[in-house]
């Protein structure tokens, strides 16, 4: 377990690395930067150089590259202050350190994140294997069509639905916002409920399908059989061999998911008007922002690498066969 | 000379972007009865168009004039969609971080509006609008006793030095240049490299301070605008003593009625009551509101529905920059109580259809495509009669000097344009000229804006070649001298009241070249010295000559075809009083707010 962790940790590292320098590249090879768009329409030679070297654009590209990936460990300077590491540099907008705008943002995406992870995971997945388990029966045909018309919904219609009913028509509950939990727990809660619940309905729908048919396979199983054969009840059965084998697709979608959700859910956070780190990567791509939007595309691939690993740790757990090497 | 303000226009494409960005079908939204509506209209900018008047001690003298009702306490929330780029005064050009510095700043002098249009430049600090004298090339500001700044230290006239000399500074790039130009040259970084930072000032026969009162301004030409200049958030004073750089960007020091209390930049900024400002000393502003709470990431759309929906917090709220979003326009318009929360009025920006001529030269062409282009069409894709108006020439409504009447090409009366005029001037011109290249935005915008030109140029007989280009560098695009564009829709608004701002930037041959506003390239003599003349006269005859030259302009040259004068139609929460369209920044009046309850 130690070298498997090891050595998914240097990959990850190696992975970060190759990203980074693939979203740096790409990005100084447009056509303008946010020097020329800072510039303005009466742009002059002598005021975009002043502009550029504002910004540290006049170095050498290698030069850039290097100063970002290397503050990431050792911290850098800039004129308004020292960049303590993990520095991931200055934006060029806001002037503010990529990191802290990070950690600011990023509480409202973990929020969105865990909440709706645990609603779609305990409901999404609890529909699914109750559907597997009464299979043939109304409750299975009532969870099956529920969760197909609800896996039809995108966020960006059930979402302002929902706030035209919520918020606007009747008042019942105040805008979507995120207040941190340490000033006001109930706020916290209630304060992204909306958005939790819209984006965990459609995620719950494909859940309950994805669970109830890899449930129905691993109940066609030969062990299965094997162990129905031998007189064990039907729910021994249910939870002692089925369960365990059905969860290794949903743990492989769920580590898919919540590592896209930790990078950003945008179009949730563009519907509600929120400000998690979704919002953040759009900003800084429609700025030219460089080191928000590297600093943000890095934040979201170290998740899904962190996660991709969690993620090959529960498969060891969950199937006995399965070998971490 | 070489005023260079031409990102005035970046505000235009960034707050039109953010409106249009949101438009989808629009052909229900004409906005209500268009003609009696633009009508009213026309008759307000009449209103919003009268010259402005120069301020004497008494004008300048606080406290401002009570809003009638007006209660203290509460908080208004701000929703707006982008974050402000810079909080520095001089770094501030574009209108979002402008209305937010009129709470935060304040400069030598500032603009006064009576509400019934009048509008007047008083003394801010100072106390009054500035004495000129040789023959306008000197101006003299007295600041007013018992201004301070927020830590409670008197402002000084070193404190305005420094204000104008850290202009001069490399880090300061995105604020106004007029002042320093008009003293130092276009290359005026030259003769303050350090601006002021290393001890080095501007000679006294640049700018004087004989006392800490007293701040003389020489220039070698006359500059009768001057006092509206100095009304600009740019110019707001920057304490020395608290001047902390590029850092200041984050944390400024506030002289007016409210001060930072927060800022998380791109998601909120809370401004409280700085206990420091004295209203007695302000002749303009209030401090109803205990705070102010600016929320960003809210885009104009459900700005929209939730000033429509009313509820919460969203009754103490105000739009900043943004508007009515136009497919929710009807909404608003056809239920009384929420229209009555609404404050309108027009921008100062001109949309026009600007010729490269560098490659549009025969001037039949450009008159034709002036007869022709499709007016109405283009102001449904902005939101119909709340969105805009026909544009029969180049000055705004909110310009003085505005000409309600002069239409040479007869846009008022056939604003779908006249295709049979079009098509009789082109009758003798060769075929080849008739093929032009056009360059449209890629933004929703652009692509509606697109359809309209070539629909409208096509049915004149000119073969219209589209070339699509990314819409957040167009503008330097197309302000390439060598571009290979010969159309492109472009949009000015005057800095201050003056069509000093207008015609100077956008027509002055001296300032063609690579990133100028002068999109047309247009180098005429005659324009040149009817500019050289107005802006060393007094406004009032000024006025004369820049009427002279839009006239020859547009007549005689046509760098441009007039399209739309935009309008800015915004809601407040029914918790919100004294709401009220400011002519200046075509915004709502953000000194009178108060809540009411």
């Amino acid at each position: 377990m130690f070298q498997f962790i090891i050595r998914r940790t240097v990959g990850a590292l190696v992975t970060l690395i190759l990203i980074g320098a693939a979203t740096f590249f790409l990005f100084v090879a447009a056509p303008s930067d946010y020097a020329s768009l800072a510039c303005g329409k009466d742009c002059s030679p002598a005021r975009l150089e002043d502009i550029r070297q504002a910004l540290g654009l006049n170095l050498p590209i290698h030069q850039q590259f290097w100063d970002f990936m290397s503050g990431i460990v050792m911290g850098r300077d800039f004129p308004t202050g020292h960049c303590s590491a993990p520095c991931l540099g200055q934006s060029f907008y806001s002037g503010d350190m990529v990191w802290s705008t990070i950690m600011d943002r990023f509480p409202t995406t973990l929020t969105l994140t865990a909440g709706g992870a645990v609603v779609f995971v305990i409901v999404g997945v609890g529909a699914g294997m109750i559907a597997a388990y009464k299979r043939g029966t109304m409750v299975d045909k009532v969870a099956t069509g529920v969760s197909m018309v609800l896996s039809s919904f995108q966020i960006y219609v059930l979402g302002p639905i929902v706030l035209l009913i919520f918020v606007y028509s009747t008042g019942w509950m105040d805008n979507p916002a995120y207040h941190p939990i340490t000033e006001n727990p109930w706020k916290w809660f209630t304060g992204l409920l909306l958005p939790v619940l819209v984006m965990a309905t459609i995620f719950t729908a494909q859940y309950t399908r994805m669970a109830r048919s890899s449930m129905i396979e691993q109940l066609a199983e030969e062990h299965v059989r094997t162990a129905r054969a031998k007189g064990m009840s039907n729910k021994y059965v249910f939870f002692r061999y089925a369960w365990r084998g059905s969860m290794i697709p949903i743990v492989t979608v769920l580590g898919i998911d919540i590592s896209a959700m930790l990078g950003g859910a945008v179009v949730t956070e563009l519907t509600f008007s929120l400000q998690g780190i979704g919002r953040l990567a759009v900003d800084g791509a429609v700025h030219k922002d460089l080191p928000l939007t590297m600093g943000v595309m890095l934040f979201g691939a170290f998740f899904i690498l962190i996660v991709n690993i969690l993620t090959d740790i529960a498969y060891a757990y969950i199937d006995p066969r399965v070998r971490l090497s | 000379m070489k005023p260079i303000s031409s990102r005035r226009a970046r505000a235009i494409v960034v707050a039109l972007a953010a409106g249009s960005l949101a438009l989808t079908a629009c052909s229900k939204n004409e906005g209500g009865d268009s003609g009696a509506d633009s009508k009213k209209d026309q008759k307000e900018a009449s209103v919003q168009s009268k010259a402005v008047t120069y301020a004497d001690a008494a004008g300048s003298t606080g406290p401002a004039e009570a809003v009638p009702g007006a209660k203290t306490g509460g908080t208004i929330n701000v929703y707006q969609e982008a974050g402000l780029s810079h909080l520095d005064p001089g770094q501030i050009y574009v209108s979002d971080a402008g209305q937010v510095a009129n709470l935060l700043f304040r400069r030598l002098t500032q603009f006064k509006e009576d509400g019934k249009g009048g509008v007047s430049v008083v003394g801010d600090l100072a106390t009054d609008s500035g004495k000129s004298s040789d023959g306008g090339k000197t101006w003299t500001f007295t600041l007013k006793d018992g201004v301070k700044d927020q830590n409670g230290n008197a402002i000084t006239s070193a404190d305005i030095r420094h204000t104008v000399e850290r202009q001069y500074a490399k880090f300061i790039f995105d604020g106004p240049t007029y002042l320093q130009t008009w003293l130092s040259g276009a290359d005026y970084r030259k003769a303050l490299p350090n601006g002021g930072f290393d001890g080095k000032h501007l000679p006294d026969s640049v700018l004087a301070t004989p006392d800490a009162k007293t701040v003389v301004f020489h220039f070698d030409t006359a500059r009768p605008d001057l006092p509206q200049t100095l009304a600009m958030a740019g110019y707001a004073v920057v304490p020395e003593k608290t001047d902390t750089k590029e850092k200041y960007d984050k944390a400024p020091v506030a002289t007016g009625p409210y001060k930072i209390a927060s800022n998380k930049v791109g998601k909120e900024l809370v401004l409280t009551k700085n206990t420091n400002w004295d209203p007695k000393t302000d002749s303009v502003r209030h401090q109803y509101a205990d705070s102010f709470d600016l929320q960003f990431g809210i885009t104009e759309s459900t700005q929209t529905k939730r000033l429509i929906a009313d509820q919460g917090a969203d009754k103490n709220a105000i739009q900043l920059t943004g508007g009515v979003e136009s497919t929710q326009i009807q909404d608003v318009i056809g239920n009384a109580a929420v229209s009555k929360r609404t404050v309108k009025g027009y921008q100062p920006y001109v949309m026009q259809l600007t010729f490269n001529l560098d490659r549009v030269k025969d001037i039949k062409v450009r008159q034709a495509i002036t007869y022709a282009v499709n007016s109405k069409s283009l102001i449904a894709g902005e939101g119909g009669a709340y969105g805009g108006d026909v544009a029969p020439n180049y000055f705004a409504p909110t310009l003085p000097g505005y000409e309600a009447t002069y239409d040479p090409y007869g846009r008022l009366k056939t604003p779908q344009g006249n295709i049979a005029k079009a098509k009789e001037i082109l009758k003798d011109v060769p075929a080849a000229e008739k093929k032009v290249v056009f360059a449209y935005s890629n933004s929703e915008a652009g692509q509606k804006r697109k359809v309209a030109i070539e629909d409208a140029l096509t049915k004149v007989g000119f073969n219209v070649v589209s070339k699509e280009v990314d819409s957040a560098s167009y503008y330097e695009q197309i302000g390439k001298l060598n571009n290979p564009y010969d159309l492109y829709i472009t949009g000015w608004g005057q800095d201050w009241p003056s069509a000093g701002t207008v015609i100077t930037p956008i027509y002055d041959g001296t300032q063609v070249a690579d990133g100028s506003s002068n999109y047309s390239h247009v180098k005429d003599p005659k324009v040149d010295a009817l500019i050289k003349k107005a802006l060393s006269e007094d406004p009032t005859a000024a006025a004369a000559t820049w009427k002279e030259a839009q006239h020859y302009l547009l007549e005689k040259v046509i760098p441009a075809a007039p399209l739309w004068y935009t309008k800015q139609f915004q809601l407040s929460g029914s918790n919100i009083g004294g709401a009220r369209y400011g002519s200046v920044s075509s915004l709502i009046d953000i000194n009178r707010l108060f809540v009411k309850s």
